[in-house]
């Protein structure tokens, strides 16, 4: 059972992540290869401020999300003039500074050692330990979350954003400033990237940089472009398929050392796939053309 | 000591060169983001040590062989991927996730195949030659060699040759180049054959020189991508002037910080030229904002 807690666990993180970054990619057309680099900040910072300074868990949290929405101006404000594939690279220039600042700046985060015994939320004097109590509070905050992000969606602001993404020059001809709102939900999106970075440095109890990696961002993206972006469903059907994927392949009684490559060749053939005949994904509202 | 550090700078530039000049060819003539350039990388080093080091071939076939084999791959790479997302006039956004998802599948392939541990085709030391108080492994000054070579043929192709003149014609506009007449899938054909051939040679190189394993490609179509906007888009040969700054710039990082922030430094090298001059060294002003997504 606890296995079923652990996966279901492991869906509310990858949906939060694919939600914020479907507020990029779907509603705002922005495509950005950096996601894991806030997940890694929150994950990182709200680990740090727990155990050198003592923080609680919800100061760190917040802490964390403050954090990630300030890192986010630093690589947006600047490269968000940029467009198409320009501004793809810079988000990925960005996540590979940001692992690498992880992975060797060893006096802070330890480097590649990781941080072992990170201390369990503790939430108005209880503490989260049981996988069933952490499956009910990080669903408790992922529907927050996710409710918080479908209202945005779905408010006049994520309507604006999604004439940005539909033409960019008619939304600015309506008098809206294109860079500001795009900084935005650039913003918005690192301050919701940083919760699940939170959650699965309090579940796992250790974190070291390779969980945020390149890689880890091209997963998250590909779970939206898979799934679908524009709209709720679709991240969340790309999430649970995802998630889900290697767990099957490992009943078929494929041994974990293939399962790993062969996730991966999937998940990279299932990318070719949807962008050639359903650039919409499984149930998405954005169509990428 | 610091004349060894950037000779050996050079050295990984002239192989970064090798990676961005072919990634620079597709990218300035067909706007493809081709980021599967790592995974032809790792294909060919792989086919490489398959004839060489597995079917023991002698080392001349097994590099012709290689090469043609992955100038072939380049051109199916185009002809079953790009070409149908291209010919429906969709963003680029669009074919460079399709890239990404082919990157992605081909180096798990290869991954599953040979395993993801470093492979070594040559065992033990190399030969080295002493110019002065500098020493070249003797797969060092072949590699130099060879981007001189590659150099020098590329930009005769490109200014001597009616061929030449297709490619540019193409990069300046290829809807006018079908105006004229040519058909530009023959161009695509030229262009991602040749592409793939020169991230073969350098993959070969670099493979003889300090193994290989499957997540080489990603390092070296990064890299490539990075000497390309340095040298500036839209100028071929810019990227070799890009990925030779680039080698330099990060043996100098190697002698003033540490070697573990290369990474870190071609990067910050990207945004920052992404940000303040988009257009590269050698570019024309031309503001990023104004050409076509």
């Amino acid at each position: 059972m606890n296995y079923v807690f652990h996966i279901m666990v492991m869906i509310n993180i990858y949906a939060l992540l694919a939600l914020s970054l479907n507020l990029l990619v779907g509603y705002t057309g922005l495509l950005s290869l950096s996601h894991a680099a806030f997940y890694g900040i929150g994950a990182y910072v709200s680990t740090l401020l727990m155990m050198k300074l003592g923080f609680g868990f919800i100061p760190s949290l917040l802490a964390a999300i403050v954090a990630s929405v300030l890192l986010s101006f630093v690589i947006s404000i600047p490269s968000l003039r940029l467009k198409g594939d320009y501004f793809v690279l810079a988000s990925l220039g960005f996540q590979v500074i940001v692992f690498s600042v992880l992975y060797n700046w060893v006096d802070v985060t330890r480097g590649p050692y990781g941080i072992p015994g990170i201390p369990q939320p503790e939430v108005l004097g209880v503490t989260v330990s049981s996988i069933f109590t952490y499956f009910v509070f990080i669903g408790v905050i992922a529907l927050l979350c996710g409710g918080m992000l479908y209202l945005i969606g779905n408010s006049p602001f994520g309507r604006i954003l999604k004439s940005i993404r539909e033409d960019e020059i008619a939304a600015a001809a309506l008098g809206k400033n294109i860079t500001g709102l795009k900084v935005k939900a650039f913003a918005i999106a690192a301050g919701f990237a940083a919760v699940p970075g939170v959650l699965f440095a309090g579940y796992m109890q250790y974190i070291d940089p390779t969980s945020f990696t390149l890689m880890e961002s091209v997963f998250i993206l590909s779970i939206i472009i898979i799934g679908g972006t524009g709209n709720i469903t679709g991240p969340l059907t790309g999430t649970v398929l995802m998630i889900l994927l290697p767990e099957g392949l490992r009943f078929l009684g494929m041994p974990d050392a293939i399962a790993a490559n062969m996730r991966q060749v999937i998940y990279g053939l299932l990318i070719i796939v949807i962008m050639r005949y359903l650039p919409q994904g499984i149930s998405g509202e954005y169509r990428f053309e | 000591m610091l004349a060894q550090l950037l000779v050996n700078g050079f050295v990984t530039g002239c192989s970064y060169s090798l990676v961005a000049l072919g990634f620079g060819l597709i990218y300035n003539t067909t706007r493809v983001f081709h980021f599967a350039h790592g995974a032809v990388y790792v294909l060919s080093a792989y086919v490489f040590y398959t004839l060489w080091n597995i079917l023991n071939w002698q080392f001349a076939p097994a590099l012709v062989a290689t090469l043609t084999g992955i100038a072939i791959i380049g051109i199916l790479i185009d002809q079953f991927l790009y070409q149908p997302l291209a010919n429906r006039k969709g963003s680029p956004l669009v074919q460079m996730l399709s890239s990404l998802g082919l990157y992605i599948a081909t180096i798990n392939v290869v991954a599953m195949i040979f395993g993801n541990e470093t492979k070594v085709l040559v065992p033990g030391i190399q030969p080295t030659y002493s110019f002065g108080t500098i020493i070249l492994t003797q797969i060092q000054v072949v590699t130099v060699l060879s981007f001189i070579l590659l150099f020098g043929a590329l930009a005769i192709i490109l200014h001597k040759t009616n061929l030449g003149i297709t490619i540019r014609a193409m990069r300046d506009d290829p809807d006018l180049l079908s105006v004229m007449g040519v058909n530009p899938r023959t161009v695509r054909c030229v262009v991602f054959s040749l592409g793939s051939v020169f991230a073969a040679v350098a993959a070969v190189l670099n493979a003889l020189d300090v193994g290989m394993d499957p997540n080489t490609g990603l390092g070296a179509v990064l890299n490539g991508t990075v000497a390309v906007i340095i040298g500036g888009v839209g100028i071929f040969e810019g990227a070799a002037l890009g990925g030779i700054f680039l080698g330099l710039i990060q043996s100098l990082a190697i002698w003033q910080v540490s070697a573990r922030w290369q990474d870190a430094i071609a990067f910050l090298l990207l945004i920052l030229f992404l940000i303040f001059r988009p257009e590269g060294v050698l570019g024309l002003r031309r503001r990023t904002e104004e050409t076509s997504t």
